[in-house]
């Protein structure tokens, strides 16, 4: 009777997943054959589109060094924000998990909100702040650090800053919920066998977050790989990664084979780097277990 | 009991007329019932004067007015990708989106002037079987008269004028894709020595100017005026009259293009689209965006400039867009209107893109 219960309630799961699994194989992955398919035929100009199999957008894209420039940057880009989002988000990330007062619910509560305004706006702030007469201007320009106004419009550092301030927030949440999972009593345990506090984060916090970090990497990476919002306007119309390139290449130049030729190659990037992340991460851990 | 007969016939009588009036005021009030007419144009300022000056009339007729927002380019990639279904009835098309490519893909259909009284006001030239002139728009150099003072640079005259160490980094450019960018490219590359089919003095040019940006939206314009990013920038004099109301002391120039011009002329002009199903409204709204009120009013807020003559007449009296745009008809004719025919789109934004990201 109870084996008979237990097999009801997997079932009931599996059903609960159909919708789930539904929606991502007709909407995402439906949406991503569309492009992938069309990207095989010939622009004719003007929005049409060739009725024969054809490559040569492929052949355009990897043989023309602006294409392959700009792939180059996508990654560049992404890679240094990506970056500097765990350099800065991981100690806000452990200071939160860490924290006993009734602050840290509401710093987390402040980063959520912070999180889900919407990107324009955040971008737009950025562009204000760093403005000539902006206030980060003012203070680097009276501090006697510039001569005359920094900015960052129409530069890759501008790009960069503009995706860590989209991923920084979902960045700080990822690695917040990998360092719940790690005991306080392995850094006490560590500090009390005499690990200074440098040591016990390095051998101790370190290894053990690495999955995490892992995980909430390749997400902040996907995210700015994807991300058009802050290229398109720090980029100031001058830094082209490939969502702005298929931008134009869709409103602009009509050519929908083309823009779906990037669109492919962006997401087999994504997927390639994705798979050596995982790939890399599991040797280390595995050459790790041999040493151990 | 005759008494009463009368008294009856009397109020019968009224109720019939009465009915008969509000009748007649139904059926006038009613000519556009339960149509909903979908215009595909611009948010913020030019929607909201449709929706102040157009929509009240409309719905006084009995219909509703929709917008579908967006560039033309993005609607006419709405058009495309609907292989001509449009989700609009009427469509803001640009200068740069040429008629022949709507018209040989069954994409519009033809205006019918018989009921356009505005028409009347417009020039040859400004409305044909497929399309009619809704506005223009001059590009120029707007500049902040303050900074120039204060850095000794003079007024320029041309765009090579901006060419300056002073103003390195301080000059914005509309990027090729903004509603005036393929306009303002023309330009450059006219005064730089080439034309539509020799674009590369144009993009010489553009590389020595040194810009902080390449825009992509005309309010971006006026946000660097205010924040001191930009003392310069090339964009249709519409926007300096918004800095300028804003608040920034600004000037436009209408630079020397070779021997003969004087500015760039940009048209926006309305279309039909072929799926509509409300010709009747489509054509009456038409009309409307050339009535002299609704232009002059328009240009005063927006900063283009009218089609309609009576309202580009009156425009002169309103000494802003006196001092910033040309108003004189012959100085309008003398303004740089690039051919599109020449033009190969597609070569265009290839070598601009390769050119403005330095490779």
């Amino acid at each position: 009777m109870s084996h008979r219960k237990k097999v009801n309630m997997n079932t009931r799961w599996e059903l609960v997943l159909l919708p789930s699994l539904i929606f991502v194989v007709v909407l995402i992955a439906g949406s991503q054959y569309v492009f992938l398919e069309g990207s095989f035929y010939k622009d004719l100009g003007l929005g049409r589109v060739g009725t024969d199999i054809d490559v040569s957008n492929y052949v355009r894209f990897f043989t023309d060094s602006f294409y392959l420039n700009t792939l180059w940057i996508t990654v560049k880009t992404a890679a240094l924000a990506t970056f500097f989002t765990l350099i800065l988000g991981f100690p806000v990330a452990y200071l939160i998990a860490r924290m006993r007062s009734r602050w840290s619910m509401l710093l987390l509560a402040g980063i959520v909100v912070a999180t889900f305004v919407t990107i324009v706006i955040k971008v737009f702030g950025l562009m204000i702040i760093f403005s000539a007469d902006g206030l980060i201007n003012k203070f680097l320009m009276g501090v006697g650090i510039v001569d005359t106004p920094y900015t960052i419009i129409g530069n890759q550092t501008g790009v960069v800053v503009g995706l860590m301030h989209y991923t920084l927030g979902f960045g700080v949440l990822l690695l917040y919920s990998v360092i719940q999972t790690i005991p306080r009593s392995f850094e006490e345990a560590a500090q009390i066998h005499g690990a200074s506090r440098w040591r016990m984060h390095y051998r101790v916090l370190l290894p053990l977050s690495i999955p995490g970090i892992t995980i909430g990497s390749l997400m902040i990476f996907n995210m700015s790989m994807g991300a058009f919002t802050s290229a398109a306007l720090l980029g100031g119309g001058r830094v082209f990664t490939l969502p702005v390139l298929i931008q134009r290449t869709v409103m602009m130049e009509v050519k929908y084979s083309m823009a779906g030729t990037l669109s492919a190659v962006l997401l087999v990037t994504v997927l390639l780097i994705n798979l050596l992340a995982i790939i890399l991460i599991r040797r280390f851990r595995a050459a790790r277990l041999v040493i151990a | 009991m005759k008494h009463s007969i009368k008294f009856n016939r009397t109020l019968l009588s009224a109720a019939i007329i009465s009915l008969g009036v509000s009748f007649a005021s139904v059926s006038q009030a009613g000519e556009f019932d339960g149509v909903t007419l979908k215009v595909a144009t611009w948010g913020g300022s030019w929607k909201e004067n449709i929706i102040t000056k157009i929509a009240p009339k409309f719905e006084a007729l009995g219909g509703t007015l929709e917008f579908v927002t967006g560039s033309p380019a993005s609607n006419l990639a709405k058009l495309i990708a609907g292989r001509g279904k449009a989700p609009f009835d009427v469509m803001e098309v640009m200068d740069s989106q040429e008629q022949e490519f709507f018209v040989t893909n069954d994409f519009i259909q033809k205006i019918d002037y018989k009921n356009m009284s505005n028409v009347a006001h417009l020039q040859e030239g400004q409305y044909n079987d497929w399309r009619i002139a809704s506005w223009h728009t001059q590009e120029s150099i707007c500049f902040n008269r303050d900074k120039f003072a204060e850095l000794g640079i003079p007024t320029p005259t041309t765009y090579a004028d901006l060419i300056n160490p002073k103003l390195a980094g301080r000059v914005s450019i509309p990027d090729i894709t903004s509603g005036g960018g393929m306009a303002n490219f023309g330009g450059i590359a006219h005064a730089a020595g080439g034309d539509e089919t020799n674009i590369k003095p144009g993009l010489d040019l553009i590389k020595q100017l040194n810009a902080l940006k390449f825009w992509s939206r005309g309010g971006e314009v006026v946000t660097q005026f205010q924040s001191g990013d930009v003392y310069a920038s090339i964009v249709h004099a519409g926007w300096c009259v918004r800095a300028r109301n804003a608040g920034v002391n600004v000037a436009t120039v209408h630079p020397v293009i070779g021997d003969k011009a004087v500015g760039v002329h940009k048209y926006g002009w309305l279309a039909i689209m072929k799926s509509s199903e409300n010709v009747k409204a489509a054509n009456w709204f038409l009309n409307e965006y050339n009535d002299a009120d609704f232009q002059l009013e328009y240009a005063r807020k927006s900063g283009v400039v009218p089609v309609n003559a009576l309202a580009l007449k009156a425009l002169s009296s309103d000494p802003v867009s006196a001092e910033m745009l040309q108003l004189n008809p012959a100085d309008i004719a003398r303004q740089l209107r690039v051919d599109y025919s020449k033009v190969d789109k597609s070569v265009w934004m290839d070598q601009w893109n390769r050119s403005v990201s330095g490779q």
